[in-house]
Protein backbone atom coordinates (compact mmCIF):
# COMPACT_ATOMS: atom_id res chain seq x y z
CA UNK A 1 0.00 0.00 0.00
CA UNK A 2 1.48 3.45 -1.16
CA UNK A 3 1.06 6.59 1.71
CA UNK A 4 -2.20 9.45 0.99
CA UNK A 5 -1.62 11.79 -1.38
CA UNK A 6 -2.79 15.70 -0.07
CA UNK A 7 -3.08 17.46 -3.69
CA UNK A 8 -4.38 20.96 -3.15
CA UNK A 9 -6.07 23.03 -5.91
CA UNK A 10 -4.04 26.53 -3.85
CA UNK A 11 -4.18 27.90 -0.55
CA UNK A 12 -2.77 26.55 2.64
CA UNK A 13 -0.33 28.60 4.37
CA UNK A 14 2.20 29.46 1.73
CA UNK A 15 -1.05 31.62 0.13
CA UNK A 16 -2.37 34.85 1.55
CA UNK A 17 -4.19 34.75 4.90
CA UNK A 18 -3.88 30.75 5.10
CA UNK A 19 -6.15 27.45 5.33
CA UNK A 20 -5.49 26.62 9.37
CA UNK A 21 -7.70 23.75 8.27
CA UNK A 22 -5.86 22.13 5.34
CA UNK A 23 -2.81 22.64 7.57
CA UNK A 24 -4.79 20.66 10.46
CA UNK A 25 -5.96 18.22 8.10
CA UNK A 26 -2.22 16.62 6.88
CA UNK A 27 -1.25 16.51 10.84
CA UNK A 28 -4.69 14.11 10.80
CA UNK A 29 -3.48 12.30 7.62
CA UNK A 30 -0.28 11.86 8.88
CA UNK A 31 -1.23 10.90 12.73
CA UNK A 32 0.42 10.01 15.52
CA UNK A 33 0.88 12.44 18.43
CA UNK A 34 3.71 14.46 16.78
CA UNK A 35 4.48 13.47 13.26
CA UNK A 36 7.45 14.71 11.48
CA UNK A 37 6.71 17.34 8.42
CA UNK A 38 9.28 18.24 6.05
CA UNK A 39 8.62 21.20 3.57
CA UNK A 40 9.95 21.13 0.15
CA UNK A 41 10.54 24.53 -1.05
CA UNK A 42 12.07 23.89 -4.45
CA UNK A 43 9.66 25.30 -6.73
CA UNK A 44 10.08 28.39 -4.86
CA UNK A 45 13.34 28.37 -5.40
CA UNK A 46 13.73 27.56 -1.59
CA UNK A 47 12.03 31.37 -0.79
CA UNK A 48 12.54 32.80 2.29
CA UNK A 49 9.18 34.20 2.49
CA UNK A 50 7.48 30.32 1.72
CA UNK A 51 9.64 28.89 4.36
CA UNK A 52 8.90 31.72 6.96
CA UNK A 53 5.67 30.99 6.14
CA UNK A 54 5.71 27.52 6.62
CA UNK A 55 7.11 27.49 10.23
CA UNK A 56 4.46 29.98 11.21
CA UNK A 57 1.99 27.39 9.93
CA UNK A 58 3.40 24.79 11.39
CA UNK A 59 5.65 25.50 14.33
CA UNK A 60 3.45 25.78 16.88
CA UNK A 61 1.37 22.79 16.03
CA UNK A 62 2.36 19.49 17.60
CA UNK A 63 4.39 18.27 14.90
CA UNK A 64 8.55 18.42 14.65
CA UNK A 65 8.69 20.82 11.42
CA UNK A 66 11.86 20.69 9.40
CA UNK A 67 12.63 22.36 5.53
CA UNK A 68 14.84 21.07 2.80
CA UNK A 69 16.80 23.23 0.79
CA UNK A 70 18.11 21.71 -2.44
CA UNK A 71 20.19 25.90 -3.14
CA UNK A 72 22.07 26.40 0.34
CA UNK A 73 23.99 24.36 2.13
CA UNK A 74 22.56 22.03 4.76
CA UNK A 75 25.84 22.05 7.03
CA UNK A 76 24.60 18.18 7.73
CA UNK A 77 26.50 14.59 6.14
CA UNK A 78 22.74 13.58 5.88
CA UNK A 79 21.77 12.52 2.66
CA UNK A 80 18.69 13.97 1.45
CA UNK A 81 17.57 10.16 0.93
CA UNK A 82 17.98 9.48 4.78
CA UNK A 83 16.25 13.24 5.54
CA UNK A 84 13.36 12.59 3.60
CA UNK A 85 12.53 8.60 4.85
CA UNK A 86 12.51 9.57 8.15
CA UNK A 87 9.42 11.79 7.56
CA UNK A 88 5.82 11.31 7.95
CA UNK A 89 5.04 14.17 5.83
CA UNK A 90 6.30 15.73 2.58
CA UNK A 91 4.77 18.85 1.76
CA UNK A 92 5.81 20.35 -1.07
CA UNK A 93 5.42 23.87 -2.00
CA UNK A 94 4.45 25.84 -5.35
CA UNK A 95 6.25 27.71 -7.78
CA UNK A 96 7.52 26.51 -10.59
CA UNK A 97 6.86 23.29 -11.73
CA UNK A 98 9.18 22.69 -14.47
CA UNK A 99 12.12 24.02 -12.62
CA UNK A 100 10.96 21.74 -9.29
CA UNK A 101 11.06 18.68 -10.94
CA UNK A 102 14.32 19.43 -13.50
CA UNK A 103 16.12 20.02 -9.92
CA UNK A 104 14.65 16.79 -8.11
CA UNK A 105 15.86 14.96 -10.99
CA UNK A 106 19.19 16.55 -10.65
CA UNK A 107 19.50 15.58 -6.93
CA UNK A 108 17.52 11.68 -7.28
CA UNK A 109 14.68 13.18 -5.73
CA UNK A 110 12.19 12.18 -7.84
CA UNK A 111 13.29 8.21 -6.71
CA UNK A 112 13.47 9.31 -3.30
CA UNK A 113 9.74 10.99 -3.34
CA UNK A 114 8.75 7.31 -4.89
CA UNK A 115 10.37 5.54 -2.15
CA UNK A 116 8.78 7.65 0.16
CA UNK A 117 5.51 7.27 -0.96
CA UNK A 118 5.99 3.51 -1.68
CA UNK A 119 7.08 3.67 2.57
CA UNK A 120 3.45 4.80 3.32
CA UNK A 121 4.64 8.49 3.73
CA UNK A 122 1.92 11.10 2.96
CA UNK A 123 2.73 13.36 0.08
CA UNK A 124 1.04 16.55 0.61
CA UNK A 125 1.44 20.14 -1.87
CA UNK A 126 -0.48 22.60 -3.28
CA UNK A 127 -0.17 23.73 -6.92
CA UNK A 128 3.22 22.99 -8.65
CA UNK A 129 3.22 20.47 -5.17
CA UNK A 130 0.23 19.00 -5.99
CA UNK A 131 0.29 18.61 -9.98
CA UNK A 132 3.45 16.56 -9.97
CA UNK A 133 2.16 13.34 -8.28
CA UNK A 134 -0.06 13.00 -11.63
CA UNK A 135 0.88 12.12 -14.89
CA UNK A 136 0.79 15.67 -16.19
CA UNK A 137 -1.40 19.22 -15.59
CA UNK A 138 -0.68 22.53 -16.76
CA UNK A 139 1.99 24.84 -15.81
CA UNK A 140 3.05 28.46 -15.95
CA UNK A 141 6.35 27.98 -15.48
CA UNK A 142 8.04 29.67 -18.35
CA UNK A 143 5.47 32.28 -18.64
CA UNK A 144 1.80 31.21 -20.62
CA UNK A 145 0.22 27.93 -19.70
CA UNK A 146 1.32 25.37 -21.40
CA UNK A 147 1.02 21.14 -20.50
CA UNK A 148 3.48 19.60 -18.44
CA UNK A 149 4.52 15.94 -17.68
CA UNK A 150 4.24 15.21 -13.73
CA UNK A 151 6.29 12.23 -11.95
CA UNK A 152 3.32 9.98 -13.03
CA UNK A 153 2.53 8.46 -9.27
CA UNK A 154 -1.05 9.04 -9.84
CA UNK A 155 -3.22 8.17 -13.23
CA UNK A 156 -4.79 11.15 -14.60
CA UNK A 157 -3.94 14.71 -14.77
CA UNK A 158 -4.92 17.81 -12.68
CA UNK A 159 -5.18 21.62 -12.80
CA UNK A 160 -5.00 24.06 -10.49
CA UNK A 161 -6.18 27.68 -9.37
CA UNK A 162 -9.22 27.16 -11.45
CA UNK A 163 -10.80 30.39 -9.94
CA UNK A 164 -7.41 32.41 -9.05
CA UNK A 165 -6.12 32.03 -12.54
CA UNK A 166 -8.65 30.37 -15.04
CA UNK A 167 -6.30 30.96 -17.51
CA UNK A 168 -5.07 27.27 -17.17
CA UNK A 169 -8.82 25.94 -18.05
CA UNK A 170 -8.57 26.57 -21.74
CA UNK A 171 -5.29 24.77 -22.21
CA UNK A 172 -6.50 21.67 -19.44
CA UNK A 173 -9.74 21.15 -21.58
CA UNK A 174 -7.92 21.37 -25.19
CA UNK A 175 -5.06 18.83 -23.76
CA UNK A 176 -7.39 16.83 -22.36
CA UNK A 177 -9.58 16.68 -25.74
CA UNK A 178 -6.49 15.87 -27.80
CA UNK A 179 -5.44 13.52 -25.48
CA UNK A 180 -2.44 15.49 -24.65
CA UNK A 181 -3.30 14.57 -20.89
CA UNK A 182 -6.03 11.95 -19.38
CA UNK A 183 -8.59 13.30 -17.97
CA UNK A 184 -8.58 14.87 -14.54
CA UNK A 185 -9.33 17.28 -12.16
CA UNK A 186 -9.12 20.99 -11.93
CA UNK A 187 -9.44 22.12 -8.26
CA UNK A 188 -9.97 26.09 -7.10
CA UNK A 189 -7.64 27.41 -4.52
CA UNK A 190 -8.85 25.81 -1.17
CA UNK A 191 -9.48 22.56 -2.43
CA UNK A 192 -8.06 19.32 -1.57
CA UNK A 193 -7.81 15.83 -3.06
CA UNK A 194 -7.53 13.17 -0.93
CA UNK A 195 -6.26 10.03 -2.50
CA UNK A 196 -5.28 6.55 -0.95
CA UNK A 197 -3.70 4.25 -3.30
CA UNK A 198 -4.81 5.48 -6.85
CA UNK A 199 -8.68 6.41 -5.43
CA UNK A 200 -9.84 9.47 -4.39
CA UNK A 201 -11.18 9.17 -1.06
CA UNK A 202 -12.33 12.55 0.21
CA UNK A 203 -12.91 16.04 -1.50
CA UNK A 204 -12.51 18.86 0.90
CA UNK A 205 -12.32 22.39 0.93
CA UNK A 206 -11.37 25.11 3.38
CA UNK A 207 -13.47 27.86 1.80
CA UNK A 208 -17.67 27.98 1.34
CA UNK A 209 -18.07 28.15 -2.69
CA UNK A 210 -14.88 26.46 -3.54
CA UNK A 211 -15.42 23.51 -6.33
CA UNK A 212 -13.26 20.90 -7.36
CA UNK A 213 -14.34 20.27 -11.32
CA UNK A 214 -13.66 16.47 -12.95
CA UNK A 215 -12.77 16.78 -16.92
CA UNK A 216 -12.78 14.06 -18.83
CA UNK A 217 -13.11 13.08 -22.73
CA UNK A 218 -15.72 11.08 -24.69
CA UNK A 219 -15.36 10.73 -28.08
CA UNK A 220 -13.33 13.52 -28.13
CA UNK A 221 -15.53 15.79 -26.43
CA UNK A 222 -15.07 17.38 -23.03
CA UNK A 223 -17.43 16.46 -20.80
CA UNK A 224 -16.97 18.30 -16.92
CA UNK A 225 -18.95 17.81 -13.58
CA UNK A 226 -18.58 19.94 -10.65
CA UNK A 227 -18.60 18.53 -7.17
CA UNK A 228 -19.01 20.63 -4.42
CA UNK A 229 -16.16 19.77 -1.62
CA UNK A 230 -16.78 18.60 1.81
CA UNK A 231 -16.17 22.20 3.64
CA UNK A 232 -13.37 21.52 6.61
CA UNK A 233 -13.24 22.69 10.17
CA UNK A 234 -15.04 25.54 11.17
CA UNK A 235 -16.76 26.41 8.02
CA UNK A 236 -14.08 27.29 6.19
CA UNK A 237 -13.58 30.67 7.21
CA UNK A 238 -10.04 29.74 7.83
CA UNK A 239 -10.08 31.38 11.19
CA UNK A 240 -7.43 29.97 13.99
CA UNK A 241 -8.10 28.56 17.37
CA UNK A 242 -7.56 30.95 19.14
CA UNK A 243 -9.60 33.68 17.26
CA UNK A 244 -12.24 31.26 16.84
CA UNK A 245 -12.58 31.41 21.19
CA UNK A 246 -12.19 34.95 20.82
CA UNK A 247 -14.74 35.75 18.73
CA UNK A 248 -17.14 33.38 21.16
CA UNK A 249 -15.89 35.02 24.49
CA UNK A 250 -16.76 38.28 22.42
CA UNK A 251 -20.35 37.09 21.32
CA UNK A 252 -20.93 36.38 24.92
CA UNK A 253 -20.04 39.40 27.03
CA UNK A 254 -22.15 40.90 23.85
CA UNK A 255 -25.10 38.95 24.77
CA UNK A 256 -24.99 39.29 27.95
CA UNK A 257 -24.68 43.33 27.63
CA UNK A 258 -27.87 43.18 25.94
CA UNK A 259 -29.62 40.82 28.62
CA UNK A 260 -28.69 43.94 31.24
CA UNK A 261 -29.88 46.72 29.06
CA UNK A 262 -32.97 44.78 28.82
CA UNK B 1 32.47 39.01 -34.86
CA UNK B 2 35.86 37.38 -33.76
CA UNK B 3 35.63 37.94 -30.06
CA UNK B 4 37.92 35.25 -28.48
CA UNK B 5 35.20 33.50 -26.36
CA UNK B 6 36.47 33.57 -22.66
CA UNK B 7 35.46 32.58 -19.67
CA UNK B 8 36.10 33.42 -15.76
CA UNK B 9 35.85 30.91 -12.78
CA UNK B 10 36.52 32.65 -9.01
CA UNK B 11 36.64 30.13 -6.31
CA UNK B 12 34.54 32.46 -4.39
CA UNK B 13 34.30 35.94 -4.03
CA UNK B 14 33.67 39.24 -5.78
CA UNK B 15 29.88 41.06 -4.59
CA UNK B 16 28.84 38.18 -3.77
CA UNK B 17 31.15 37.04 -1.21
CA UNK B 18 33.83 39.95 -0.76
CA UNK B 19 31.77 43.40 0.19
CA UNK B 20 34.27 46.36 -0.23
CA UNK B 21 36.27 44.41 -2.31
CA UNK B 22 35.52 45.43 -6.11
CA UNK B 23 38.76 44.12 -7.59
CA UNK B 24 38.03 40.59 -9.28
CA UNK B 25 34.27 42.05 -10.49
CA UNK B 26 36.64 45.18 -12.23
CA UNK B 27 38.48 42.68 -13.86
CA UNK B 28 35.20 40.97 -15.01
CA UNK B 29 33.92 44.51 -16.16
CA UNK B 30 37.59 45.00 -18.20
CA UNK B 31 38.16 41.71 -19.93
CA UNK B 32 34.62 42.74 -21.52
CA UNK B 33 36.66 45.78 -23.56
CA UNK B 34 33.51 47.27 -23.58
CA UNK B 35 33.14 50.64 -21.89
CA UNK B 36 29.85 50.58 -20.44
CA UNK B 37 29.19 46.52 -20.73
CA UNK B 38 25.73 44.88 -20.74
CA UNK B 39 26.01 42.72 -17.75
CA UNK B 40 23.40 40.17 -17.19
CA UNK B 41 22.99 38.00 -14.23
CA UNK B 42 22.17 34.88 -13.59
CA UNK B 43 20.80 33.89 -9.36
CA UNK B 44 19.33 30.59 -10.58
CA UNK B 45 21.89 28.72 -8.49
CA UNK B 46 20.09 30.49 -5.47
CA UNK B 47 17.22 29.82 -6.38
CA UNK B 48 16.95 33.55 -7.46
CA UNK B 49 16.74 34.60 -4.24
CA UNK B 50 15.71 38.22 -3.84
CA UNK B 51 18.88 39.94 -1.78
CA UNK B 52 20.79 38.76 -4.20
CA UNK B 53 19.23 40.13 -7.44
CA UNK B 54 19.39 43.58 -5.21
CA UNK B 55 23.29 43.32 -3.99
CA UNK B 56 24.02 42.90 -8.11
CA UNK B 57 22.17 46.01 -8.80
CA UNK B 58 23.79 47.80 -6.20
CA UNK B 59 27.31 46.75 -7.36
CA UNK B 60 27.03 47.46 -11.09
CA UNK B 61 24.27 49.40 -12.15
CA UNK B 62 26.78 52.87 -11.84
CA UNK B 63 29.04 50.93 -14.30
CA UNK B 64 27.16 48.80 -16.38
CA UNK B 65 24.06 48.10 -18.07
CA UNK B 66 22.23 45.64 -15.74
CA UNK B 67 19.51 42.82 -16.23
CA UNK B 68 18.68 39.51 -14.65
CA UNK B 69 17.15 36.66 -15.82
CA UNK B 70 14.51 34.70 -12.93
CA UNK B 71 13.89 31.20 -14.08
CA UNK B 72 11.57 30.70 -11.29
CA UNK B 73 9.53 33.97 -11.53
CA UNK B 74 9.17 34.03 -15.81
CA UNK B 75 5.38 34.31 -15.32
CA UNK B 76 5.42 36.88 -12.47
CA UNK B 77 7.41 39.84 -14.39
CA UNK B 78 9.15 41.34 -11.24
CA UNK B 79 11.65 43.05 -13.51
CA UNK B 80 13.64 40.37 -15.23
CA UNK B 81 14.14 39.35 -18.46
CA UNK B 82 10.74 38.57 -20.12
CA UNK B 83 10.11 36.64 -23.44
CA UNK B 84 12.52 35.49 -25.32
CA UNK B 85 15.90 34.90 -22.59
CA UNK B 86 18.08 33.52 -26.09
CA UNK B 87 18.53 37.02 -27.78
CA UNK B 88 18.80 38.82 -24.48
CA UNK B 89 21.83 36.23 -23.24
CA UNK B 90 23.53 36.93 -27.22
CA UNK B 91 23.62 40.05 -26.62
CA UNK B 92 25.36 40.81 -23.28
CA UNK B 93 29.05 41.64 -22.91
CA UNK B 94 29.25 39.64 -19.38
CA UNK B 95 27.18 36.80 -17.90
CA UNK B 96 27.65 36.70 -14.17
CA UNK B 97 26.48 33.30 -12.68
CA UNK B 98 25.96 33.95 -8.60
CA UNK B 99 26.24 30.71 -6.59
CA UNK B 100 24.29 28.32 -4.83
CA UNK B 101 23.54 24.98 -5.68
CA UNK B 102 25.41 23.43 -8.77
CA UNK B 103 23.15 20.47 -9.21
CA UNK B 104 19.90 23.06 -9.29
CA UNK B 105 21.37 25.51 -11.20
CA UNK B 106 22.24 22.75 -14.05
CA UNK B 107 18.88 20.60 -13.75
CA UNK B 108 17.24 24.39 -14.15
CA UNK B 109 18.92 25.71 -17.12
CA UNK B 110 18.41 22.09 -18.71
CA UNK B 111 14.43 22.41 -17.83
CA UNK B 112 14.77 26.05 -19.77
CA UNK B 113 17.96 25.11 -22.61
CA UNK B 114 19.50 27.70 -21.13
CA UNK B 115 23.01 25.56 -21.09
CA UNK B 116 22.33 25.46 -24.99
CA UNK B 117 22.00 28.99 -24.85
CA UNK B 118 25.64 29.75 -22.59
CA UNK B 119 27.66 27.30 -24.98
CA UNK B 120 26.31 29.87 -27.72
CA UNK B 121 26.77 33.20 -25.71
CA UNK B 122 30.02 31.83 -25.40
CA UNK B 123 31.17 30.78 -28.76
CA UNK B 124 29.99 34.47 -29.78
CA UNK B 125 32.45 36.02 -26.93
CA UNK B 126 29.98 36.64 -24.72
CA UNK B 127 32.31 36.58 -21.49
CA UNK B 128 30.95 34.19 -18.57
CA UNK B 129 32.04 34.52 -15.69
CA UNK B 130 30.88 32.61 -11.95
CA UNK B 131 31.77 31.97 -8.51
CA UNK B 132 31.25 28.94 -6.52
CA UNK B 133 28.19 26.97 -8.58
CA UNK B 134 28.78 29.50 -11.06
CA UNK B 135 32.29 28.52 -11.38
CA UNK B 136 31.64 24.61 -11.29
CA UNK B 137 29.20 25.09 -14.27
CA UNK B 138 31.40 25.53 -17.06
CA UNK B 139 33.64 22.40 -16.36
CA UNK B 140 33.63 19.41 -17.46
CA UNK B 141 33.36 17.84 -13.85
CA UNK B 142 33.46 19.01 -10.52
CA UNK B 143 33.22 18.41 -6.78
CA UNK B 144 29.76 19.53 -5.06
CA UNK B 145 29.54 19.12 -1.24
CA UNK B 146 26.42 20.37 -0.73
CA UNK B 147 23.95 17.34 1.20
CA UNK B 148 26.40 14.78 2.46
CA UNK B 149 29.83 14.00 1.35
CA UNK B 150 31.59 15.71 -1.25
CA UNK B 151 30.26 14.27 -4.91
CA UNK B 152 31.23 14.43 -8.49
CA UNK B 153 28.78 16.53 -10.74
CA UNK B 154 28.62 16.82 -14.60
CA UNK B 155 29.19 20.26 -15.67
CA UNK B 156 28.30 22.06 -18.85
CA UNK B 157 32.02 20.90 -20.03
CA UNK B 158 32.60 23.98 -21.90
CA UNK B 159 36.30 23.40 -20.25
CA UNK B 160 37.40 20.14 -20.48
CA UNK B 161 38.80 19.67 -16.76
CA UNK B 162 37.49 19.64 -13.75
CA UNK B 163 37.04 22.08 -10.50
CA UNK B 164 36.83 22.19 -7.50
CA UNK B 165 35.83 25.72 -5.64
CA UNK B 166 36.54 27.31 -1.87
CA UNK B 167 39.51 24.82 -2.19
CA UNK B 168 40.58 26.00 1.36
CA UNK B 169 38.07 24.71 2.69
CA UNK B 170 37.48 20.71 3.35
CA UNK B 171 36.97 19.48 -0.61
CA UNK B 172 40.72 19.84 -1.09
CA UNK B 173 40.98 15.80 -0.18
CA UNK B 174 38.04 14.34 -2.18
CA UNK B 175 39.05 16.70 -5.07
CA UNK B 176 42.82 15.44 -4.66
CA UNK B 177 41.75 11.79 -4.19
CA UNK B 178 39.12 11.70 -7.23
CA UNK B 179 41.63 12.42 -9.34
CA UNK B 180 44.74 10.90 -7.83
CA UNK B 181 42.48 7.49 -8.37
CA UNK B 182 41.63 8.85 -12.41
CA UNK B 183 37.46 8.95 -11.08
CA UNK B 184 37.53 12.54 -12.04
CA UNK B 185 40.09 14.50 -14.47
CA UNK B 186 43.05 16.46 -13.75
CA UNK B 187 41.39 20.32 -13.44
CA UNK B 188 41.92 23.13 -11.25
CA UNK B 189 41.56 24.34 -7.07
CA UNK B 190 41.01 27.48 -6.70
CA UNK B 191 40.12 29.12 -3.19
CA UNK B 192 38.12 32.37 -2.45
CA UNK B 193 39.56 35.86 -3.78
CA UNK B 194 41.22 33.39 -6.84
CA UNK B 195 40.18 33.63 -10.73
CA UNK B 196 40.86 31.72 -13.42
CA UNK B 197 40.71 33.43 -16.73
CA UNK B 198 40.52 30.97 -19.85
CA UNK B 199 40.80 32.19 -23.49
CA UNK B 200 39.37 29.68 -25.24
CA UNK B 201 39.87 26.48 -23.56
CA UNK B 202 43.46 27.96 -22.27
CA UNK B 203 44.23 29.36 -19.23
CA UNK B 204 45.54 32.86 -19.92
CA UNK B 205 46.13 34.17 -16.53
CA UNK B 206 44.87 33.52 -12.64
CA UNK B 207 44.11 36.72 -10.81
CA UNK B 208 43.10 37.14 -7.38
CA UNK B 209 41.51 40.08 -4.73
CA UNK B 210 43.68 39.54 -2.31
CA UNK B 211 47.35 38.37 -1.13
CA UNK B 212 46.55 35.34 0.41
CA UNK B 213 44.19 33.33 -2.07
CA UNK B 214 45.91 30.42 -4.27
CA UNK B 215 44.85 28.33 -7.39
CA UNK B 216 46.38 25.03 -7.81
CA UNK B 217 46.44 22.77 -11.23
CA UNK B 218 45.79 19.08 -9.47
CA UNK B 219 46.90 16.22 -11.66
CA UNK B 220 47.31 12.39 -10.88
CA UNK B 221 50.92 13.27 -9.20
CA UNK B 222 49.33 15.68 -7.14
CA UNK B 223 48.90 19.50 -7.28
CA UNK B 224 50.78 22.61 -8.62
CA UNK B 225 50.53 25.79 -7.02
CA UNK B 226 49.71 28.34 -10.25
CA UNK B 227 50.96 31.90 -10.01
CA UNK B 228 48.78 34.36 -9.13
CA UNK B 229 48.64 38.31 -10.25
CA UNK B 230 47.18 39.84 -7.29
CA UNK B 231 45.17 42.47 -8.64
CA UNK B 232 45.92 44.86 -5.53
CA UNK B 233 49.49 44.75 -6.43
CA UNK B 234 49.28 45.43 -9.62
CA UNK B 235 46.90 48.41 -9.01
CA UNK B 236 48.91 50.04 -6.14
CA UNK B 237 52.29 49.13 -9.03
CA UNK B 238 50.07 51.20 -11.39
Amino acid sequence: MNGTILALGGGGFTMGPGDPALDELVLELAGGPSPRVLFLPTAGGDAAAQIAAFYGAFGDRPCRAEVLSLFRLHGSLKTIRDIVLEQDVIYVGGGSMRNMLAIWRAHGLDVILREAWEREIVLAGLSAGAMCWFDGGVTMSSGPPEVIDGLGFLPGSLSVHADGEPGRLPVFYDAIRSGALPGGWALDDGVGLVIEGDEVSRIVSSRPGATALRVDAVSSEIVRSRTQPALLGDGGRGVSADIREFRALSDASRRSARRTSR
Amino acid sequence: MGRVPQILALGGGGFSMEAGNPLVDDFALQITGADRPRVCFMPTASGDADHYVVRFYRRFSAVAECSHVSLFRRDKGAGAVEGDIESHLLAQDLIYVGGGSVLSLLGTWRAHGVDAMLRRAWRRGVVLCGLSAGSLCWFAEAVTAFHGPPQSVRGLGILPYSNCVHYEGGRRTAFADAIASGQMRPGYGVEDGAALHFAGRELADVVSSREDADAYFVGPGGERRLGVRCLARTLAAA
